[in-house]
């Protein structure tokens, strides 16, 4: 049973991760009906600059949000200079956008960072605690703690917030919002510079499970694909609650499956794409809807 | 000097052209009706005074020029556009709708007295605050409009058939409260409608668009007046 609730904290720490970034998918998602392949990317290379700025000696604590803040601008950064000019164009043309993207920031990362494994500090404790008779590591605690206060401050902002209730409007109706005086083309590059520092997040948690390489979101961005699809790809609350379900039941399943550990968890994360998609293709928290893909 | 001017405008979507020159005029505190019969440019050209379509000639509002203006500027200085369809948020609740309406304005005291006002004036709204602006009735749903519209303090309200869909009593209701806000607060209006009869109740002056050109214009009291034109443009 201890065993079992320690796979289950350690579930809901990968979970968090997977939620982070699975948010950003969503927020991006929303703002504009595209699915942002360069979300994982974006948050590689926000990652490598937390990196950068540590070795420059900053404190881990201050470096955090200094590289959440680069990733904010990064975003807003991206959806003026790249996505606006395409705004209007078919979904795939954007999609196409999206994917030329990851290849150019995995590539310039590559260029700038080299492609060796490194060793990204944690600010926590390798030591363990007990929890409720389970063993459980600070690691996983602190991972659990950082990203359940970014998750709830993106729903203040979004829920409680003028800014974040002018984002809402624009990202449904970007008409009627105009006419309310919006600046709806502002309100998507917040939305990306918002998606960029969450995803980020994701970034600086996993490198230190991970090691930082150019290609180290790569399994981690089908994780969040499948916890964004899981709670429904419009639902902000979705991405979290399908980001914890994913991350607990790859878990498990690795702990307690036979033969599903390594690399066959991302199997499961699969498994759980299609299953949904098959048998509530609206998932958890999406409302049935007629829309562009 | 007019409140809201349109000299020679012509828009249209894309390839095809809606409007072929039109020139109406809207005085401060004046009710105008823009008829017409389906298809004949109304909705086009409201929406091309907020900016929503492209357009050459000259519209000038409160003495400023709107040429090249976005949406989001024209709307800033002081005119609310219900649209068709009323563009309520159905994602967000009824109090967000209503905050989207008054958020760009720094006179908190008076944003206070106004939401009262909007409260006095459309009751069910106050009971509706914090539920789904999706679960609202049409006639629910269009006084939630106006009265976000009211909200943004407009010197000037452009109304897109408020009439369509309603049962005729509350049609009534919200035409006399229409009234209200026009006289008591001074706000122009400017009043697109299919219904012809009530929008010339309404009025002062009304112009008849025909595919795209004004066909008629003159004093509502006029228009009323002339059966021939009742006729062949107001269908009854
Ligand atoms: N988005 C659009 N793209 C292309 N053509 C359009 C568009 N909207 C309207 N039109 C055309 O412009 C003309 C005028 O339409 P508009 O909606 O302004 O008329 P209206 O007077 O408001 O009609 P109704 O009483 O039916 O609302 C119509 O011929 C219509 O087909
Ligand atoms: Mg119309």
């Amino acid at each position: 049973m201890q065993g079992v609730l320690q796979q289950v904290f350690s579930g809901l720490a990968s979970g968090g991760i997977f939620a982070s970034l699975a948010l950003a998918l969503v927020l991006i998602y929303n703002a504009m009906g595209l699915v942002n392949f360069a979300q994982g990317e974006m948050a590689m290379f926000a990652t490598f600059i937390a990196v950068t700025l540590m070795d420059r000696g900053l404190n881990y604590w201050i470096a955090f949000p200094v590289t959440l803040v680069i990733a904010f601008a990064g975003g807003v950064a991206i959806q003026r200079i790249v996505i606006r000019p395409v705004e209007r164009a078919p979904v795939l043309t954007l999609v196409i956008v999206t994917l030329g993207l990851t290849a150019l920031i995995n590539g310039l990362a590559g260029f700038i960072w080299g492609y060796l494994p490194r060793a990204f500090p944690s600010p926590f404790p390798s030591r363990t605690i007990s929890v409720l008779g389970a063993y459980v590591s600070y690691q996983d605690l602190g991972v659990i703690a950082v990203c359940g206060v970014v998750l709830l401050v993106i729903y203040l902002l979004l829920q409680r917030t003028t800014v974040g209730l002018t984002m809402r409007a624009a990202a449904h109706n970007p008409e009627a919002s105009r006419l309310m005086g919006v600046r709806v083309s502002w309100m998507l590059a917040l939305g990306w510079g918002l998606a960029s520092a969450v995803g980020a997040v994701s970034g600086i948690m996993v490198a230190p499970i991970l090691f930082l390489e150019p290609n180290m979101m790569q399994t981690v961005i089908i994780y969040a694909f499948a916890a964004a699809v899981l709670g429904g790809i419009e639902s902000p609350v979705g991405a979290v609650v399908g980001g914890l379900i994913v991350g607990v039941t790859v878990n498990l399943a690795g702990a307690y499956v036979p033969y599903v550990g390594g690399d066959l968890e991302l199997a499961v994360a699969l498994a759980i794409i299609v299953a949904v998609l098959v048998l509530k293709p609206n998932g958890l928290f999406g409302r049935p809807s007629v829309r562009r893909v | 000097m007019a409140l809201l001017e349109l000299e020679e405008v012509r828009a249209g979507y894309g390839p095809t052209s809606v409007l072929h020159g039109i020139s109406l005029s809207v005085q401060e505190g004046q009710v105008v009706s823009l008829l017409g019969a389906n298809g004949a440019g109304k909705t086009t050209t409201l929406r091309t005074i907020t900016g929503g379509v492209r357009w050459s000639g000259n519209i000038r509002f409160a003495g400023r020029s709107l040429n090249r203006m976005h949406t989001e500027d024209v709307v800033r200085c002081g005119i609310a556009h219900v649209p068709e369809g009323r563009g309520i948020l159905t994602d967000l609740s009824v109090d967000e709708n209503l905050k989207l309406g008054s958020y760009l304005r720094h006179d908190g005291q008076a944003v206070r007295k106004d939401y009262e006002r909007v409260f006095e004036y459309f009751p069910v709204l106050r009971e509706r605050r914090r539920l789904s602006a999706s679960t609202l009735s049409g006639g629910e749903q269009q006084m939630l409009a106006i009265a976000r519209a009211l909200l943004m303090k407009p010197k000037l309200m452009l109304l897109d058939e408020p009439s369509l869909g309603l049962a005729p009593m509350v049609v009534r209701a919200i035409f006399e409260i229409i009234r209200t806000i026009n006289q008591a607060d001074g706000v122009a209006v400017l009043l697109v409608e299919q219904n012809a009869r009530i929008a010339l109740e309404m009025s002062s002056q009304a112009y008849v668009l025909e595919v795209g050109r004004l066909a008629v214009k003159g004093s509502s009291a006029e228009l009323k007046g002339n059966e021939s034109v009742r006729r062949s443009y107001l269908g009854y």
